[in-house]
Order: structure tokens, then C-alpha cells, then sequence
């Protein structure tokens, strides 16, 4: 049984009738000041010696998580910052597009400690009590927070067993045992040092093309009673030790369970596939062989409509670099192969975010991407990384080998990139004409349709400088679904969930996930594009308790859906 | 045509794998130890060290070509063309080494490839670290060294007599003033080529070409990422 949407925001749904002719041209408007969602955010500033290239290393951390954790129907945003005692920010929905700060009274702007940096959040439903509750990831302790229904949270940290210390950047939550709870992957990127009191400068990667110095990935299994316990060694991840920025979950083989892409920097990403034991045995070498590339993001959706999810990975490709970006198109045999240049999503800069969504709803899963490093003066950092990298005998590793940045910029003013997928085999690069080409400092996207209209909004997190939020205004969208799904046996958010929509038109597979993307959480409400098809002759929902259900969703509508009501 | 284009991605991804250092399974060529000695014999053979390398590329041992020109060039500190050698060997292992690799791999090449000229000033140096210039991106500033080793390689070879292969001091000069937003200049230049080699394709194609032609030409022709052709046996055709 299918429930329609009842909250007091159903009413502010609108419905999007326009038939998408194909031509239509994909448009946002930026409204960040006006939705009060414009806050900027710093990176820190480190003192001594080492203090210029440690801001650099740490610049990642501007991060942006979307939920609707008052369950009113609209969905809320968290944004960090990372300066020395700046606040993070929760902001409330208050429908019509305007947010109200409320980080406050919420207590949940802490995390910017003396010793610690906040790089990451992410809102998951950990006791299942049907609040979403949120993490802080750091370079440091993560934070837990406990949603206490009232609008306040409460710190449960100390209890959770969370409080170990690594300098983490990605972090997801995901059910990787399917016992019904969330579960969480850490993408850790210095190894475990305290970067506020470092006795010795050799804390940066070995190579820039191989290194396995970084922090690798830390796996909590969620025991239930609010516990999470370290399983990273058990589940046989800890043999990675590579530079990760980001972590990602998706069932890449089809069987049921969450497997996982990690996404490194100076060095290869690692695929994971699930055993459903509790383990992971990786399969690096036979699905995507090794790189070297500066892995970036990891978000995964099945852009050519074939069944079968596909990874987009960015990396660096900018004049002095030219890396490429990684489309990884799934093979559907345990392969996948690498198609950014043919599809035309090879190039976006110093790439840091990229997000999967069907800006018109056209059945196809469209790209967009943020990028640029540091925007700053007029003088390039780039002759003196040459330099530096071309001096015999250099220790990369050291701290003192790197020059000191000051104000140059590096791979700075990049024009943003969203990418319109063109039938499955190729994109369009769209940006300028979207309105959506800014040249910000991008590094986080956070996917919401925050106004119920049916189409997907977004804001975007910026490095230093404030955040945007873009309102998707494409006209002549086509229709569309949106589900909230409700796990019962399964973990409550419903990460993991697998819906199939069969249109007249066309076969589409949507995945619940828990965080994919850099710096950022989408919101887990699904949504789906239908082009010109204004019915849908089946959906079925695969859910992660392995439950097959099949359920009816009017067009045009956002709908809820609990496990098992459908029998 | 996705199927098309699969296919061609897998084939471009095996390539790539090959690129990254994935394990592969060289075959031994019986004949690396040969090339060896008859280069030890004679380290200032051009020629030796250009089959050497070639079959070292057939293999995939690159870092045994580096280890023995080390070897050689340390043995024979002025035998230029073992240090040429030396130079090309670094470049032959480009394409197998990340993004930063490739840049410390480059110009190590440039390295040798000066200590050749400092040890005998030829047409085949001054090209070559010429043209390697090139394949640097703008923003680190070597276009200009690289224009004025080409300017020096065609005055070199407009004093010598004339060789097919002289053609390509022409395109490449050419293209680094086109890099250097001299288009100008550039078109001179490959005018002044075609006068010599009327033949000439790739001149064609570049005075023909529209500038965004021209731009993907360029870029297409300078990728790093590609494997540069560094058989250098055109020097001996007949």
C-alpha cells in the first residue's frame, strides 16, 4: 500500500505537466542570498612553520548534507564550515525556497575545535526512530548527533563508540551487513596524525601517482542500542592505505548488497564488492584496473538506462595536468570501462563533487560538476610545484619540501559544468546556458527538490567563500515521481533500496544512498524523471531486507512508501 | 553504437592499463642482451641505441633501458649520443607513469637531452629537445626554449644538405609559435616548409585547417598522455 504524501507541504506541490519535447533546455536561477542559505565558509588557518601547505592539504572540508529532519516535508540543509571556531549551520525549510537558521537553538554548531577540523556531515537515522540524526566528520573525532524530535539534538558521541580519531573527508552511511541498522564508511585521508602538533613533517603522500600513506577507510558497524564498533580490519578493508576523498556505495553486481567505490587521491581507486558475510573482497584489478589519478568523487547511478549502476569519478585535467575524469560505464560482467572521453564528461577542471540527477526529467540522468582549487591572486602556484616536483632526490612527503602557497592562485576561477545526458551515449556540456557556470571554489552538491515542485534543486558548497543554492526553473520539464521510502525489517532510511520503474517509454533503476558524492548528501528521497510518460505500468522496490514489493505511485506526486504495507 | 563505442573504450581502457603499469607479461626478447653489449661496445651509436630502445618498447622494460643508459652514459660521460639515447629512454616511459611521474619523466629527458648538446651541437639534439619543449604545457614557460632550439636546428639544416626528415623541424617550429599565439609566425613558417616539401601532409593540413581545427590538431598532437614516436630510423632511410 502506498501512502499519499500528507504533510503540510503537500500542498505546496506543483504539478509539472509540460511534455519534454526533448529540446528543453535545462535552467536554474541562483537564489542563495534571497533563500538565506548564502553562508560562507572558511577554511582554517593553521600557525607555525608548516601553516601555508597544511591550509592547502585541508581545503576540502566545505560540505553540505540535505534531509528533511523535522519530517515537515521540506527538505533541510546542514552546511559546515571548517575556520577555528566558526559554526556549522542548520537551516530549516520553511517552504517558498527561504531557510531559517536554527543551528542554535539546535545545538549543533560545534566542531571547530583547537585540534580539529570539521570536513564532512551527514544525516542518517542510526536508532531508527524515524528522525534523521547527524554526523560531523573531522580531521579529528567525528560528532554524533542524536535528533531529539524537538528541534535540538543531543551529543551522543561519548557513547557511540565513534570518538577514535582520523583525519576523515567522505564519510556515508550505508547497511553493509543487512541487519536492518546503518552502518558507517570513513574515507580517511592524512593517515592518523594530529595535524595541530605535528612532530614530524613527513604526514604528506610518498608519491604523487602511487602513494599508500593516507589514511585509507575505517568501516563502524552499527551493533544496535546507539554502539558502533570497528570492523574495517574484519570486513577486510583495512589492507587500503591509500589518500581517499570520497567513498561510495552502490549494488554494482546486482545481487542484493551494498558494495563499495573509493575514490583516492595521488593514487587508485579500489572496488569492493560485497560477500554478504560481513566481508569485502576487492576486485580493483579485474573491474577497473589501477590508476593514478587524483581520485575525487564517487557518485553512481545508471546513466544509459541498461540495469546496471555506473561510478562517475573526477580527477584533475586542467592545463598543466590532463588526467581525464572517470565515467565508469558498467559492463554488467564484473567489468567496467572507462568512457568520460566518449561521452564528453572527461574535462571539468580541478574536479571535486559531481552529482547524478534528472535536472529535466527526462528519463535520463544528467551531471553536474564543481571544480577549482583555490581562487586567489594573480600569480599561478604552478611553477613552483614544478619546481619543487622536478628537484632530485625531493621528498614529497616532507612538509618543507612544498613551497609556501601565499596568495597564488591554483587551478582557480573554474567554470562549473553541468553535463545533459543525450539519450544514454553522450552528454552535453550545458552550463552557461543553465545559469549555473559559476566560478566558485565548488566542492560540495546537495540534490533536493526543496520547493516539491518535482524538479531537482540543488546547493552548492564553496571553499572560503559563501554557498549558492540553485532553483531549477526548466520549463517543459518532464514527469516525474518522487518516493520517500520507509525501511521496517530494513534500516529505516531505506538506503540500499532498489526501485525499478517500467514506463511505456523505457525500464529505470533508482538506488537509495546514503552520502554518495564529495562533501556531500543528496537527499534520500528518490526522484525520478519520466520524459513524456504520464503513467507507469509497474514500480517495483527491492528493498535491503531483501523484500520484493510491488506498489502503485501517482505521476506528478511525491509519495511515501513503508516496507511491507504493500502485501 | 554504444556497442560501437564500448568496444572502442575497452580497447582504449586495455591501452590505458597497459599505460598504468597494470603486471603485464613482457616476453623476455632474447634479444635485449645483444643490443646490450653492441651498445656497450659502442655508446656513442645512434643507431644501436635506437634498436635498443625500440626493442625495449616491443617489452615494456623501460626501467631496464633507464638502468643500463645510466650505466652507459655514467661509463661514457661524453658519448652525446648515449646520453641522447638516455633522454629518449625516459621519454619511451611516459606513457606508463601518472600524471606526475610523466612530469619528472620529461624532464629528466631534458636533462640528457642538454647534456648531449653540451657534449655536440647536431641537428637531431637541437630538434629534439626542441620538440620536447613543446609538449610542455604553456604555463610552465619552455615553449620559447623550445622555438629557439628549432630556429637553431633549421639554421643547422638549411647549411646541410637536404634530408626528408628536415621537414619536421618546420611543422614543429610552426607549431610552437602557433602555441605561442603567433599564428603568424606560424604559417610562415609551415609556408616556408611546403615551399621545401610540397608534399608535405601534415603542412597541408595545418595551412588548411580552420583555428579550431588547428587547435585540436595541436593539442592532439602535443598530448603527453600519448606515446611519442622516438624511432629515430627515419635518420638512416634512403
Amino acid at each position: 500500500m502506498t501512502l499519499p504524501w500528507t504533510a503540510a507541504a503537500a500542498a505546496a506541490v506543483v504539478l509539472t505537466l509540460g511534455l519534454p519535447s526533448g529540446r528543453t533546455s535545462i535552467a536554474f536561477e541562483e537564489i542563495g542570498v534571497k533563500a538565506r542559505v548564502a553562508i560562507r565558509h572558511h577554511t582554517r588557518v593553521f600557525k607555525g612553520p608548516y601553516a601555508d601547505v597544511l591550509g592547502t592539504f585541508t581545503s576540502g572540508g566545505a560540505a553540505v548534507a540535505v534531509a528533511d529532519y523535522d519530517n515537515d516535508g521540506l527538505e533541510d540543509v546542514f552546511l559546515t564550515d571548517s575556520g577555528a571556531g566558526m559554526h556549522c549551520h542548520l537551516l530549516h525549510n520553511d517552504g517558498h525556497l527561504h531557510f531559517t537558521d536554527v543551528t542554535a537553538a539546535a545545538g549543533v554548531g560545534g566542531g571547530n575545535d583547537r585540534n580539529a577540523i570539521v570536513s564532512d556531515a551527514l544525516w542518517f537515522d542510526y536508532d531508527n526512530d524515524g528522525r534523521p540524526d547527524l554526523l560531523v566528520a573531522r580531521f579529528g573525532t567525528p560528532i554524533l548527533y542524536h535528533n531529539e524530535r524537538n528541534g535540538t539534538f543531543k551529543d551522543v558521541t561519548a557513547q557511540s563508540g565513534l570518538a577514535a580519531f582520523a583525519n576523515t573527508i567522505a564519510v556515508v552511511a550505508f547497511d553493509y551487513d543487512n541487519d536492518g541498522r546503518l552502518d558507517l564508511l570513513f574515507g580517511n585521508y592524512f593517515k592518523p596524525v594530529n595535524l595541530f602538533d605535528l612532530g614530524d613533517p613527513h604526514v604528506l603522500p610518498t608519491d604523487l601517482d602511487n602513494a599508500a600513506n593516507g589514511g585509507g577507510v575505517t568501516l563502524w558497524r552499527n551493533a544496535g542500542g546507539g554502539r558502533f564498533e570497528d570492523a574495517t580490519a574484519r570486513a577486510g578493508l583495512a589492507r587500503h592505505t591509500g589518500w581517499t576523498l570520497d567513498v561510495g556505495h552502490g549494488d554494482f553486481n546486482n545481487d542484493g548488497l551494498p558494495d563499495i567505490y573509493l575514490a583516492c587521491d595521488y593514487g587508485t581507486d579500489r572496488l569492493f564488492l560485497n560477500n554478504g558475510d560481513g566481508t569485502f573482497r576487492e576486485v580493483t584489478a579485474k573491474a577497473i584496473g589501477f590508476d593514478t589519478k587524483k581520485g575525487m568523487n564517487v557518485d553512481v547511478a545508471d546513466y544509459d538506462n541498461d540495469g546496471w549502476l555506473d561510478v562517475y569519478v573526477t580527477n584533475i585535467t586542467d592545463e598543466y595536468m590532463r588526467e581525464c575524469n572517470m565515467l565508469w560505464h558498467n559492463n554488467g560482467d564484473g567489468t567496467f570501462t572507462d568512457v568520460a572521453r566518449e561521452t564528453g564528461t572527461c574535462e571539468t577542471g580541478w574536479g571535486w563533487a559531481a552529482k547524478f540527477g534528472d535536472f529535466d526529467n527526462d528519463g535520463w540522468t544528467d551531471l553536474f560538476v564543481v571544480n577549482g582549487l583555490r581562487s586567489a591572486g594573480p600569480e599561478t602556484y604552478i611553477p613552483l610545484m614544478l619546481d619543487m616536483i622536478v628537484k632530485p632526490g625531493v621528498d614529497f612527503s616532507d612538509l618543507r619540501s612544498w613551497p609556501a602557497i601565499g596568495n597564488r592562485t591554483w587551478s582557480g576561477y573554474q567554470r562549473k559544468k553541468l553535463f545533459r545526458n543525450a539519450g544514454g551515449q553522450a552528454f552535453q556540456e550545458v552550463a552557461a546556458a543553465a545559469h549555473v557556470d559559476n566560478d566558485r571554489d565548488g566542492r560540495g552538491i546537495g540534490l533536493g527538490d526543496f520547493d516539491n515542485d518535482g524538479r531537482l534543486d540543488w546547493i552548492q558548497s564553496d571553499a572560503n567563500q559563501a554557498a549558492l543554492m540553485f532553483h531549477n526553473v526548466t520549463r517543459g520539464a518532464g514527469h516525474w515521481i518522487e518516493l520517500k521510502l520507509i525501511g521496517t525489517r530494513s534500516n529505516r532510511d531505506a538506503v540500499g533500496a532498489r526501485v525499478t520503474f517500467e514506463t511505456p517509454s523505457r525500464t529505470l533503476i533508482r538506488e537509495v544512498n546514503g552520502g554518495n558524492g564529495y562533501a556531500s548528501q543528496s537527499s534520500t528521497r528518490m526522484h525520478v524523471g519520466l520524459g513524456a510518460d504520464a503513467v507507469v505500468r509497474a514500480i517495483r522496490i527491492r528493498w535491503p531486507s531483501g523484500l520484493v514489493e510491488r506498489v502503485a505511485a501517482p505521476v506528478d506526486r511525491i509519495t511515501t512508501v513503508r516496507e511491507g504495507d504493500a502485501r | 553504437m554504444m556497442r560501437r563505442l564500448t568496444v572502442w573504450a575497452t580497447l582504449a581502457a586495455a591501452a590505458w592499463r597497459i599505460g598504468a603499469g597494470m603486471p603485464q607479461s613482457p616476453a623476455d626478447d632474447p634479444s635485449l642482451p645483444r643490443l646490450e653489449a653492441a651498445l656497450s661496445s659502442a655508446p656513442d651509436d645512434l643507431r644501436a641505441g635506437n634498436d635498443y630502445r625500440m626493442a625495449i618498447i616491443r617489452t615494456g622494460q623501460y626501467d631496464r633501458a633507464l638502468a643500463f643508459f645510466e650505466t652507459l652514459a655514467t661509463e661514457h660521460p661524453d658519448a652525446a649520443n648515449a646520453h641522447l639515447n638516455y633522454g629518449f629512454a625516459y621519454v619511451d616511459k611516459i606513457p606508463t607513469a601518472g600524471s606526475i611521474s610523466q612530469v619528472i619523466l620529461a624532464n629528466r629527458a631534458l636533462t640528457e637531452f642538454s647534456r648531449a648538446l653540451e657534449l655536440r651541437r647536431s641537428w637531431i639534439g637541437y630538434y629534439t629537445r626542441g620538440n620536447s619543449y613543446l609538449y610542455w604545457p604553456k604555463i610552465f614557460d619552455r615553449t620559447r626554449l623550445g622555438i629557439a632550439d628549432l630556429e637553431e636546428a633549421l639554421r643547422m639544416q638549411q647549411a646541410d644538405e637536404a634530408h626528408a626528415y628536415h621537414v619536421r623541424t618546420f611543422i614543429a617550429l610552426g607549431d610552437g609559435h602557433w602555441i605561442m599565439d603567433e599564428a603568424e609566425k606560424a604559417k610562415a613558417i609551415w609556408r616556408a616548409g611546403l615551399e621545401q616539401f610540397p608534399d608535405n601532409a601534415a603542412l597541408k593540413t595545418r595551412l588548411g585547417a580552420t583555428p579550431s581545427a588547428l587547435k585540436a590538431l595541436i593539442n592532439d598532437t602535443y598530448d603527453s598522455s600519448r606515446r611519442v614516436d622516438t624511432n629515430l630510423e627515419e635518420l638512416w632511410a634512403r
